[in-house]
């Protein structure tokens, strides 16, 4: 009878425990789910095509540096600053483009990242400035009758500085986080011409940043992008609390 | 996933190719029209004149409508041209030398084509006429700038009356 008891007593405790430590756990699991933190910071880069084309190319020098700061959790500032000195050879003539632009606008990262990833498919918006010079190196005079002798190339080497040029240019783009923070990314860019301050008796036929011109303002470009991410802080993902706001 | 976009930068790496073919309007010829010395309004037909610049054996063309176009030197500030006329008949030919004296000024068309020469007649002596060697005398009777301004082929530079 007292060994029923006791029996009894000890079941009673343990099923207590037993109960306790369920809802323990329960409660510690609801606290194990971490809250979505992404980290917001600067982003450095460089133009990995413009480096390849100077090393390879002997009438291209070229360099762009490219960097966002992640403003909002899908906007992010972002800037393109470079320098380029191009001869361009045309069968009817020969110039070289020497100058330096700056492009700023936004992303739009339209892709939503799973758990702890952070990479990008987004689009854009820049406003490009660039300021350079022209210097025509030789060319050829247009003559569709040969009979007194076909035209040879003349040169002259006449430059024309303070030219400058501005557009608008539309970017869609994927950015990849291959190693811990280091994104290689790619771009492509559809340029619109705003401003084009020409040279007299020439034309702006190559303009650094807005690439080559065609007989309307529309110009392309594109670049192939590596850089690093510097974090500055985090921010927890609010988009949970809006759902228990919605509930109640 | 980082595999896939990898694939697609070094995928994406691609260049533009030029195909421009010039169109536009570049370096214009002189348009003579040719008149009738008796009656100067009416156009006239040439026989079989041939054309042939200074210092060529072979002529540019050889004409006979009343409407030509001869080329002009983007070199020189003048360009002569023989004139045969009746150049297939051994017995009626005449040849007359024609030298146009001109000012050129080079203009900027576009990336395909280039540059183009704009001739400017000379004000006061846009033309010289000599007779050949062993003088068979002057089948053009006289000469008329109408545009001294060579800067397309669509309007008539130079009227000539035989």
């Amino acid at each position: 009878m007292k060994l029923r008891h006791m029996l009894k007593y000890i079941f009673s405790i343990l099923f207590v425990l037993v109960s306790l430590n369920g809802i323990a756990q329960e409660v510690v699991k609801k606290d194990s789910i971490p809250p979505k933190v992404e980290r917001y910071g600067v982003r450095f880069g460089v133009d990995l095509f413009k480096l390849g084309r100077s090393a390879f190319d002997k009438d291209y020098q070229g360099i762009e540096f490219v960097g966002d700061y992640r403003l909002t959790r899908k906007y992010y500032i972002a800037a393109e600053l470079g320098n380029e000195n191009k001869t361009t050879d045309e069968p009817q003539l020969n110039f070289t483009t020497k100058g330096s632009y700056v492009k700023a606008g936004f992303d739009y990262n339209a892709y939503e990242n799973w758990l702890g990833m952070e990479n990008m498919i987004y689009v854009g918006l820049r406003y490009g400035f660039s300021t350079f010079s022209q210097t025509l190196n030789s060319y050829k005079i247009y003559n569709s009758q040969p009979y007194l002798g076909s035209e040879q190339a003349i040169v002259t080497g006449e430059q024309f500085s303070g030219l400058t040029a501005s557009w608008i240019e539309v970017v869609a783009g994927i950015k990849a986080e291959v190693f811990h923070n280091v994104y290689v990314g790619f771009s492509v860019r559809l340029n619109q011409l705003v401003s084009n301050k020409k040279p007299d008796n020439f034309d702006n036929l190559y303009i650094p940043g807005f690439n080559r011109t065609y007989d309307g303002s529309f110009g392309v470009g594109f670049n192939y992008t590596v850089s690093y991410f510097l974090p500055l802080y985090k921010s927890n993902v609010k988009a949970k609390v809006k759902e228990v706001k919605k509930k109640k | 996933m980082k595999k896939i976009f990898i694939l697609l930068f070094i995928l994406s790496i691609t260049s533009c190719e030029k195909d421009d073919i010039c169109d536009k309007e570049t370096t214009s010829r002189v348009v003579i029209e040719f008149y009738d010395n008796l009656l100067a309004t009416n156009l006239k037909n040439l026989t079989s004149m041939s054309a042939t610049a200074d210092g060529f054996t072979n002529p540019y063309n050889v004409f006979s409508s009343s409407k030509i176009q001869l080329p002009l030197s983007t070199a020189a500030d003048f360009t002569k041209y023989s004139l045969v006329l009746n150049s297939t008949d051994a017995v009626n030919l005449n040849q007359d030398f024609l030298q146009f004296n001109y000012t050129r000024k080079t203009i900027f068309v576009s990336r395909a084509c280039g540059y183009k020469t704009v001739y400017q007649l000379d004000a006061s002596n846009p033309f010289t006429l000599t007779d050949s060697d062993p003088t068979d005398g002057f089948w053009i009777k006289n000469i008329i700038i109408d545009n001294k301004t060579i800067n397309n082929e669509t309007e008539t530079h130079v009227k000539i009356y035989f």
